[in-house]
């Protein structure tokens, strides 16, 4: 709140974990790390399983659904969203069970309701970055 | 029931300091830390070569240098015994009252003194790491304001959420910070619900008098063993009684309750270990980042039942006279939040309470306070540590 700067959106530098992730989401797909140990998946990606503090972990590609656990309408823009204030973030909970947070996009913030299915989609930040953002899933 | 170290009353507070808090004082750290400690040494006659403890909150607008402390300690000329930096954000300053008992019941320093300093409103030198840069920044969340838009949004999902309650809360910290000549100055007017339920939305449904404002200020304590104090002659003392902390609450599940927060254990947990419930406490003295955030926290504590803090908020006199007083000297919303040393707005005024010494927003003859603390904004739940102190006279 106290140091809007006229700076770009911040553009993600993957790691050597998350690098699978942001080469998914140039092919369109939402990839997860899932744990076969514990039989579940987790995000944010981490080198280690907080389930059993084993980094046996795998990548598998999503269906990028879920539903609109919390949302916020952002007045006060971050850097590189001036444009298009006010906007949605939304704290999403995939079919996968973890929980993400990402702009909802294409709808109304009036139309908004907690619970409501959404999907993934992308928007191209640079050549090596798309940004995943969510929009309603009707089905 | 777990052993509780701070029942025999052993250590105690004899001394508490504050600067006024300010915007954009063109101060650092340390000149805000110095005066805090000329405040402490001036009221306890004692001198720099008399403190041999030391503990320090980390400052958003010194964290890039990795010995704060050190360098610190060297800026005020004190040589201590036992050195502390403690990185749990806002819950850093009760934090470090139980840190610093611990350290003197075991002898490792006689005379321990705590600051909080930091001037963010002046600086800034935080960089976080771990998952902001690739899955928090991008996204345009606006920070801990977004954080606490997306949780007060999920709680009118569940329960009823009666804005007019944390309106409620507003006007009455707001009346403290209009008598505490430590607050702010712009903010020493009162306001009316009506000003908080129209203020300017910032992360819908969360608003600009929801919420704290970055301002530039220096807080501290003096403590020592109450055998001690006595030997020297402090008459009021204070005396840190019971405490309960827990960082990363929930944080292995990836699908919690997000309106269920850390203090549903360190809370019934601080009270257990004094013995004591809700109806005992004279005074509420809760971190208050956000106004959701005192309210969840007199559910989680006990106060209220859970789903109903803004009707309870709405229907108890909150005032220094009331039936629970909550952040008399106007709390960090009410005063402006000096960083990362915010902890200690309400540790403070909850001591000066105590040792009788709030002028006109005095509370009539407190016996004990409820002081608590919140530490950082994690990804996508609600906060990071949550602590709470009993203290008493």
């Amino acid at each position: 709140m106290n140091k809007p700067a006229p700076k770009p959106r911040p553009v993600p530098r993957p790691t050597a974990n998350t690098q699978f992730f942001w080469d998914a989401a140039k092919r369109g797909k939402l990839a997860l790390q899932y744990d076969p140990d514990a039989d579940r998946y987790q995000f944010w990606p981490r080198a280690i399983s907080t389930a059993t503090g084993k980094r046996n972990l795998e990548w598998r590609e999503t269906s990028g659904k879920g539903e609109l656990y919390s949302y916020t309408v952002t007045h006060v823009p971050t850097a590189g969203f001036e444009e298009r204030t006010p906007y949605v973030v939304g704290l999403i909970e995939l079919d996968e069970k973890v929980r993400i947070i990402g702009n909802v996009l294409n709808v109304d913030p009036d139309a908004l309701e907690i619970g409501m299915r959404v999907r993934v989609t992308f928007e191209t930040m640079t050549d090596d970055i798309d940004y995943f953002a969510f929009e309603p899933d009707d089905g | 029931m777990a052993k509780n170290f701070l029942e025999a009353q052993d250590v105690c507070i004899v001394a508490y300091g504050e600067t006024k808090i300010d915007r954009r004082t063109g101060k650092t750290a340390y000149e805000l830390a110095a005066e805090v400690a000329e405040e402490l040494f001036a009221k306890t006659n004692l001198a720099p070569g008399d403190i041999d403890g030391l503990s320090f909150t980390v400052p958003l607008s010194e964290c890039a240098n990795p010995f704060w402390s050190n360098y610190c300690a060297d800026y005020l000329g004190i040589v201590p015994r036992w050195l502390q930096t403690t990185d749990i954000g806002g819950a850093s300053a009760i934090g470090n009252v139980t840190r610093a008992a611990m350290a003197l019941q075991n002898e490792l320093c006689e005379t321990a003194m705590l600051i909080g300093s930091d001037a963010p409103s002046s600086k800034w030198s935080a960089v976080y790491g771990s998952y902001r840069n690739e899955f928090w920044e991008p996204t345009g969340i606006q920070g801990p304001p977004g954080a606490f838009g997306l949780l007060m949004n999920r709680y009118r999902a569940q329960y009823e959420l009666d804005f007019a309650g944390l309106g409620a809360l507003a006007v009455a910290q707001r009346n403290g910070a209009a008598v505490n000549e430590n607050a702010y100055e712009r903010f020493r007017k009162k306001i009316t619900v009506d000003d908080y339920l129209t203020s300017r939305e910032v992360s819908t449904p969360l608003r600009l008098l929801d919420s704290v404002m970055f301002c530039d200020g220096a807080n501290g304590l003096v403590m020592m063993k109450t055998d001690r104090a006595r030997e020297l002659g402090f008459e009021n003392r204070v005396y840190p009684f019971a405490y309960s902390e827990i960082t990363n609450f929930a944080g292995a599940e990836q699908t919690p309750d997000i309106t269920e927060t850390g203090f549903s254990v360190s809370g019934p947990d601080a009270l257990a270990k004094a013995g004591m419930t809700p109806a005992d406490i004279s005074m509420f003295h809760p971190y208050d980042d956000f106004l959701i955030a005192v309210m969840l926290k007199l559910e989680q504590i006990g106060f209220c039942e859970r789903g109903r803090g803004s009707q309870f908020l709405r229907d108890t006199d909150i005032s220094p006279t009331g039936a629970l007083p909550i952040n008399t000297g106007g709390g960090q919303i009410g005063c402006g939040q000096p960083g990362l040393a915010g902890g200690g707005v309400n540790l403070v005024e909850a001591v000066r309470q105590l040792m009788g010494e709030a002028g006109e927003r005095q509370v009539p003859d407190p016996a004990n306070a409820l002081v608590t603390g919140i530490g950082v904004i994690p990804y996508g739940r609600n906060w990071g540590t949550s602590n709470a102190m009993v203290l008493v006279k």
